[in-house]
């Protein structure tokens, strides 16, 4: 915390101001929330682990895993907690998405990441538009990570479909994981035909602002000229051949250094999300893309009203859809059988019916015939 | 059979030997396979240009041959790619592609083998081996894998293999192992593993199957660059932090496999391709065309000249429609006849037992008047 400077004698102290302001931020901390997301064994945990330097995420509970393999969904985790660096607090959110990606047919299923990030916006911009709105919760996701595969070649057709749809919606930056799979040139190359790709599909990433002042400006191209970002995640503490002990990963053949910058991109991540640009993230965020939701909703919806949700997600509109059609199926075989019983029970009546007419003919001509016999026999007794 | 113009050729091509690989692209697949045969056999992906990123493709099913020597036995071997697969967002046709061309491998064997004049120069494509590579993601199996693997194993022998091991420690490598084998036992996955007879075989091929089944699933790391090392130029992967050798048994598991598919085991796969896997689909194949044709159809298995070719399997099924459509018919109208005739039989009887009825009963009229 910076001491408070005495008003210089040349001026009234209006240039204190930014010394008044630091200490009120200061006193008041911050919040950042942070979204992970990527294909499954990328190394999502291991990194935020280690960019904060503390195990927020705990490691994969694999005992489990059975009952959930097969489950086709993308779920959506919260983590929360409090960092505390030198007096200043930061509440911290880190939002993972398991299960993304990991499934034979991965249509739609960036659908509960998208509409996570439009919930959150909507909430808030709800909350502000409450009576009272003192004590809002904010989960505004404030900046976004893509884990891209280090294949090599270049992104897949799914990379391109989110990040297409997070680029509109939140601060999105994209990261090679696992970076140790690749050699020097392949990561060169990897990256290049990357920024290809995002320039030629018009997906927008976040850049630190050039309009700074000089030095600030020259840190600001040396991370865009590094972006996409290769990173090595790891929380072990390892010692290197000559002896020094690092955080890396130890393999046979040698130790991959985290905070290495020949080795990988992990430092300047690291400025991006905290040191340098954590607050151009978090006013972007609230400036930029929470004024482009709210502009849009508030383009087709009257202030205060609810939005309107749809409520289908079409991994469960597939089970919806067959319960209704066993539903139908159910209803139409009893309608059938009850038919059939109704018709059954009309023919009987009928035949009964017929009987019956048959009989009642049969006693009519009866008795017609006894009539004949007795007027015969009254006119026969004469002629015998 | 081709057994004994098999011997033949042995002397003058070398053994046959198919294997497919597959796994979505990144994997290492192609540099397994170039690494394998110490040549450029297959082509690296060519990248597309960055606007067609986006659109996904069609897997395609691309064979490459190539003549190898392993432990001085010269091997023709044929080496079936996969490109695309696993690559699109819905995977589902990419399954149903690969399986049709196992498929199809058996239906000309089987319809050549019932031949009444074989050809000499028929090619056997088979495949005997298919490599799984699975993305090194240090977890466990995904859907994909278990589908794959799955979906595949009734029709080939399959056999893991984790892609571009060298992102993976050795702690890690060995949990990951360990927890891919418990995924495969659990979804009962009857993957290649080696098998031995406890009482039959003797003791070395025991244990060398048990070292074997034990190194499942393969950590592969390929390359095909050379780099010199003490003096000598070895197939390797340099980083900044050190230098992983293909062919150091410490770094990867691609020497034992190479031995294994291309040497000690390499019969071993063929017969139970041959023996086990084509004998099943022969048999499903068979008697599911005898199910579909009763009674006197039996000529569309004993003319299997005809099954060979496509369209004259397309004009008997439909055949075999029409006269199921006829007779339906024919049952429908025959029902009807019944249905008619029973109330015709039911009115007649009705009349008779009413005619019956007057004529009792004017009797006894008559009787009782008298």
């Amino acid at each position: 915390m910076a001491a408070l400077q005495t008003p210089s004698f040349d001026g009234i102290g209006i240039a204190n101001l930014p010394n008044q302001r630091h200490k009120i931020v200061a006193k008041r901390g911050a919040h950042f929330t942070i979204m992970v997301v990527g294909e499954s064994g990328l190394g999502k945990t291991t990194l935020i682990n280690t960019l904060f330097s503390t195990e927020l995420s705990p490691p994969k509970n694999y005992n489990k895993r059975h009952y959930k393999q097969l489950d086709k969904l993308t779920e959506v985790e919260i983590i929360k907690a409090e960092l505390e660096e030198r007096q200043f607090k930061v509440k911290l959110t880190v939002i993972d998405t398991p299960g993304f990606g990991d499934y034979v047919n991965n249509r739609d299923s960036w659908l509960p990441i998208v509409e996570f990030i439009d919930d959150q916006h909507e909430a808030y911009m709800r909350q502000e538009q409450q009576p009272q709105r003192h004590e809002k919760i904010d989960l505004r996701v404030h900046a976004c990570l893509y884990f891209i595969r280090a294949t090599g070649h270049t992104l897949k057709p799914l990379d391109i479909e989110i990040m297409k749809r997070l680029g509109t919606r939140v601060n999105l930056i994209p990261v090679i994981a696992k970076a140790d799979t690749l050699t020097q040139n392949d990561l060169f190359t990897f990256k290049q035909r990357i920024r290809e790709v995002i320039a030629a599909q018009g997906i927008r990433i976040y850049t630190p602002p050039l309009d700074a002042d000089d030095e600030n400006a020259e840190h600001a191209r040396v991370l865009i000229d590094a972006m996409p970002f290769s990173i090595i995640g790891s929380t072990e503490d390892v010692k290197t051949p000559d002896g020094r002990t690092v955080k890396g990963r130890e393999y046979i053949w040698g130790v991959a250094e985290v905070e290495n910058e020949n080795h990988c991109d992990f430092k300047k991540l690291r400025s991006l999300l905290i040191r340098t640009h954590m607050l151009d993230l978090i006013s972007t965020s609230e400036e930029l893309h929470y004024e482009n939701y709210r502009q849009t909703q508030m383009e087709t919806r009257k202030f205060g009203e609810p939005k309107v949700k749809k409520l289908d997600n079409p991994k469960f509109k597939e089970e919806e859809e067959q319960l209704r059609k066993k539903f139908t199926e159910q209803v139409k075989s009893e309608e059938a059988r009850f038919r059939q019983w109704e018709q059954h029970l009309i023919a009987e009546r009928d035949r009964l019916n017929k009987d019956l007419e048959l009989a009642h003919g049969a006693i009519k001509q009866l008795e017609a015939e006894l009539e004949n016999l007795q007027v015969g026999y009254g006119r026969g007794s004469g002629r015998r | 059979m081709p057994g004994i113009s098999g011997r033949r050729r042995t002397k003058v091509k070398g053994v046959q030997f198919t294997i497919m690989v597959v796994g979505a692209s990144g994997t290492g697949r192609t540099t397994f396979v170039n690494t394998l045969c110490e040549s450029d056999v297959l082509q690296h992906k060519v990248i597309d240009e960055p606007e067609n990123a986006h659109q996904e493709t069609a897997i395609r099913i691309k064979p490459a041959n190539v003549e190898l020597e392993e432990d001085g036995i010269r091997i023709a071997l044929t080496v079936v790619d996969t490109p695309g697969f696993g690559d699109n967002i819905d995977n589902e046709a990419g399954f149903q592609e690969i399986m049709t061309h196992l498929e199809r491998q058996y239906d000309d064997i089987l319809a050549e083998q019932s031949r009444i004049k074989r050809n000499p120069r028929f090619r056997d494509n088979r495949v005997h081996a298919l490599l799984y590579f699975i993305p090194p993601t240090g977890h466990s199996l995904r859907e994909m894998d278990i589908e794959l693997m799955r979906r595949l194993s009734p029709r080939v022998n399959v056999i893991p293999v984790i892609g571009k091991a060298d992102s993976l420690t050795p702690t890690e490598l060995k949990m990951f192992k360990k927890r891919i084998m418990e995924d495969i036992e659990h979804y009962d996955i009857p993957i290649y593993n080696f098998p031995y007879d406890e009482e039959e075989d003797d003791e070395e091929s025991i244990a060398d199957n048990m070292e074997l089944r034990a190194m499942l699933p393969f950590a592969v790391v390929g390359s095909e660059e050379e780099v010199e090392v003490d003096g000598e130029l070895v197939r390797a992967r340099v980083y900044p932090w050190g230098l992983v050798e293909v062919d150091n048994p410490n770094h990867s598991d691609f020497v034992r496999l190479r031995a294994a598919i291309l040497g000690s085991h390499l019969n071993d796969l063929k017969t139970l391709t041959e023996d086990v896997l084509y004998e099943t689909y022969r048999t499903e194949k068979l008697s599911r065309s005898v199910e579909t044709s009763p009674g006197g159809n039996r000529d569309s298995v004993i003319h299997p000249d005809q099954l060979a070719t496509q369209s004259v399997r397309i004009k008997e099924e439909q055949l075999r429609r029409e006269e199921e459509k006829l007779r339906e018919v024919e049952l429908r109208v025959q029902r009807e006849i019944n249905e008619k005739r029973q109330e015709l039989m039911a009115k007649e009887a009705a009349l008779r037992n009413l005619e019956t009825r007057i004529n009792s009963q004017s009797q006894s009229q008559s009787n009782t008047s008298f």
